[in-house]
């Protein structure tokens, strides 16, 4: 009985090890940013950082889903910016409104998802290329929502959830924490969700067996489009505003992939969480406050910030190093 | 959950309190002049003039750059840096920190947030856009922090803006072209970093000169970052598909830019642009071949004015909330070695980078050697 149960604990840990070093490398790299910070962890200095992570930390949620599937969604980022711009333009009005103008970008978002999910199921096409050419559509539709620079948005939502709670609490991190429980939670515990690893790991087999490889794949994909355009909502929330830009979302796409990888989910699908991706955002973020508290030159900062990325990665990386299934070596 | 509501109702009240405590901190809206009046010279006859409570020094500020990976940007910060080492300027600076954080603007409001947080008195952003610094004028307000934008400015009158007329700039451009090309004709225009008001205050600047005219042009635009890179592929890719322009503008690359047009074997053209010391050699060169330049800009120097403003808003000085500054201005047929152009030295410097009514004298030449030295 004590065997099995530490044989169990230790199961844990080997299954959740990449999660795990994106926690300890982001409570790490944290601590040293607090303990040099000259004001310390106050709730604005977390409130600070915690409102810049979610958003990384909700779009690298977004991104994990398709990987999970064996499948690359770069689309992420112009979801996000497509849903900050829209935002910046409905969610605004009375508190009822605002939050109608909410569930109107969580429906948009969702939609830009499930096409994509749509074409790579029934087209038949490369997720890479899918969402290579949709992204420039919705990036398209950004451009023309809004030209240039402006909007405005609900401010009593947007400084409730960019603000404090009881005044402590970043409202960001309450916001991250409701939409694991309730998106990814459940999802990694439905049907769908389990077949998602199964495709990922190994689709022929999967479909072999009777998993439903088609609805994983197109659930995947719109939870992806709708974890983006609560990323696009929060953004909106901070900035006030919406800008159809693309660094913008081009930086948050590849960001997502990094913290993806921090976090340890394999690119090669089928192993992995959102919740290490979260851990690999934050991991991220933090390499870019850490210039706040090293009096670094200012022209040496990407230096130094590529340095550190490349060190994390390869951290995050050791597992996709892992044979991704032991059944292909026999093949 | 009756406890709950106690708690919301505490913290509504405790958060309305410092709302109340934040409006003093404000600055006092004053009748002008600024104390240095010839240096700070309002934006408009009803730009508004400032007065913060005097603080005592020295004073802890800091610039938080959004963008970087330009010649500007760089000779930008390595002016800024300069000018906080200056023995005056020293002596009122107990810190001077500059953060860059790329495109990402929610990185460059955490980062002002983050100069707020660790109690800066004041902080210098180049906005990466304009719109969306709203929320943390508020809480820099209510923190009595001086937030003074510069080069890409924000879109606000309750923050502290320090710029050029860049639409003035684009007009000037357009009028160049206007001016050169009697019968209109294609016009390649090299915009900026999207997104930003100076990429969109400059566009707008040419397009309304040229709309203007009443000549028929046609323009093409695309984005070069203000960098000579980019500028050059963008140009090089342009010139393949539409083959011939009759005038060019450029907001920035503008060696790049030229050097685009001359690989392609494109005829020279007249060309409106900033003032890289690269682009006036060129322009110089090949005046009597028919590249008829005007090359004018805003000088990365305006930093020091903005950290100037700063440091007189904390001593309590009036100051405007909007101040203008000159532009730098060459064009064909006055290009001279080492006067307005250094054939001999890098590509890769914005001449005019002085602003001798606000005590700032730096050569550029002065700044990019040091910072040579420095490394």
């Amino acid at each position: 009985m004590k065997t099995g149960a530490l044989s169990n604990w230790r199961y844990w840990i080997a299954h959740n090890a990449g999660v795990l070093t994106a926690v300890v490398l982001f409570a790490a790299m944290f601590t040293l940013y607090i303990s040099n910070h000259s004001a310390g962890l106050t709730p604005a200095v977390a409130t600070t950082a915690a409102n810049k992570a979610v958003l990384l930390a909700l779009v690298a949620m977004a991104q994990t889903l398709p990987v999970l599937t064996r499948g690359l969604d770069l689309s992420v980022g112009m979801v996000f910016v497509m849903a900050n711009c829209i935002a910046s333009t409905i969610v605004v009005g009375t508190v009822g409104e605002g939050l109608l103008g909410i569930v109107a970008v969580l429906l948009i978002g969702a939609l830009a998802g499930f096409i994509n999910g749509a074409i790579v199921v029934w087209g038949r096409l490369q997720p890479i290329i899918t969402t290579l050419a949709t992204g420039a559509v919705y990036y398209g539709i950004s451009l023309f929502v809004r030209p240039g620079p402006g909007g405005d948005v609900q401010s009593d939502i947007a400084d409730l959830l960019t603000g404090q709670l009881f005044g402590a609490i970043p409202a960001a991190l309450v916001v991250l924490l409701v939409v694991v429980l309730v998106v990814w939670v459940p999802y990694r515990r439905s049907v769908l969700g389990r077949a998602a690893y199964a495709v990922g790991s190994n689709e022929q087999a999967a479909y072999m067996s009777g998993v439903p490889v088609q609805r994983a794949k197109l659930l995947a994909y719109t939870l992806a489009g709708v974890l983006a355009s609560i990323a696009g909502l929060m953004l909106t929330f901070n900035t006030y505003s919406g800008e159809a830009s693309a660094p913008i979302a081009g930086t948050y796409t590849l960001n997502s992939i990094a913290a993806v990888v921090i976090g340890g989910t394999s690119l090669f699908g089928g192993w992995g969480s959102a919740i290490g991706s979260i851990f690999g955002a934050f991991v991220l973020r933090t390499i870019e406050d850490l210039l706040f508290v090293f009096d670094l030159p200012p022209l040496w900062q990407p230096l130094f910030q590529g340095v550190v990325l490349l060190f994390a990665v390869s951290l995050g990386a050791f597992r996709i190093l892992r044979v991704r299934n032991r059944l292909e070596l026999f093949s | 959950m009756v406890k709950l509501i106690r708690q919301l109702l505490a913290t509504t009240i405790a958060v309305g309190a410092l709302a109340t405590a934040a409006h003093a901190a404000g600055p006092e809206i004053v009748a002008g002049p600024s104390a240095d009046a010839k240096c700070f010279k309002p934006w408009t006859p009803e730009t508004k003039f400032f007065k913060f409570p005097k603080k005592e020094g020295p004073y802890r500020i800091a610039l938080a750059n959004g963008f970087i990976g330009n010649t500007w940007r760089i000779q930008m910060i390595q002016t800024a840096k300069a000018y906080s080492e200056q023995p005056d300027v020293k002596a009122k600076l107990k810190e001077f920190k500059v953060v860059s954080t790329g495109d990402d603007v929610a990185a460059q409001i955490a980062a002002v947030d983050n100069f707020i947080n660790s109690g800066y008195d004041a902080i210098v952003v180049n906005a990466q856009n304009p719109t969306s610094f709203k929320p943390v004028i508020k809480r820099a307000k209510a923190a009595g922090v001086v937030l003074v934008a510069f080069d890409n400015t924000l879109d606000t009158d309750e923050a502290i803006n320090v710029n050029v007329d860049q639409k003035g700039l684009g007009e000037l451009w357009g009028q160049w072209l206007v001016d050169h090309l009697p019968e209109g004709g294609k016009i390649l225009e090299v915009r900026g970093v999207t997104g930003t008001s100076v990429d969109r205050d400059r566009h707008e600047g040419v397009q309304e000169v040229l709309a203007k005219s009443g000549k028929k042009f046609e323009t093409v635009e695309v984005n070069g970052r203000w960098d000579d890179g980019t500028a050059q592929k963008v140009t090089a890719d342009a010139v393949a598909v539409h083959k011939k322009f009759d005038g060019v503008t450029a907001q920035g690359g503008s060696t790049g830019t030229v050097r685009a047009l001359m690989d392609a074997g494109h005829a020279f053209v007249p060309v409106g642009a900033e003032t890289e010391n690269g682009f006036r050699k060129l322009c110089a060169e090949h005046s009597a071949d028919g590249l008829k330049c005007t090359s004018a800009g805003s000088g990365p120097a305006q930093v020091a004015v903005a950290i100037k403003t700063a440091i007189a808003a904390l001593e309590g000085d009036v100051v405007p909330q909007s101040i203008a500054l000159p532009l730098a201005i060459d064009h064909d047929p006055d290009f001279k070695d080492g006067v307005n152009f250094y054939s001999k030295e890098s590509d890769n410097f914005f001449v005019g980078n002085s602003f001798p009514d606000c005590g700032i004298n730096f050569t550029a030449q002065e700044i990019m050697g040091q910072s040579k030295e420095n490394q």
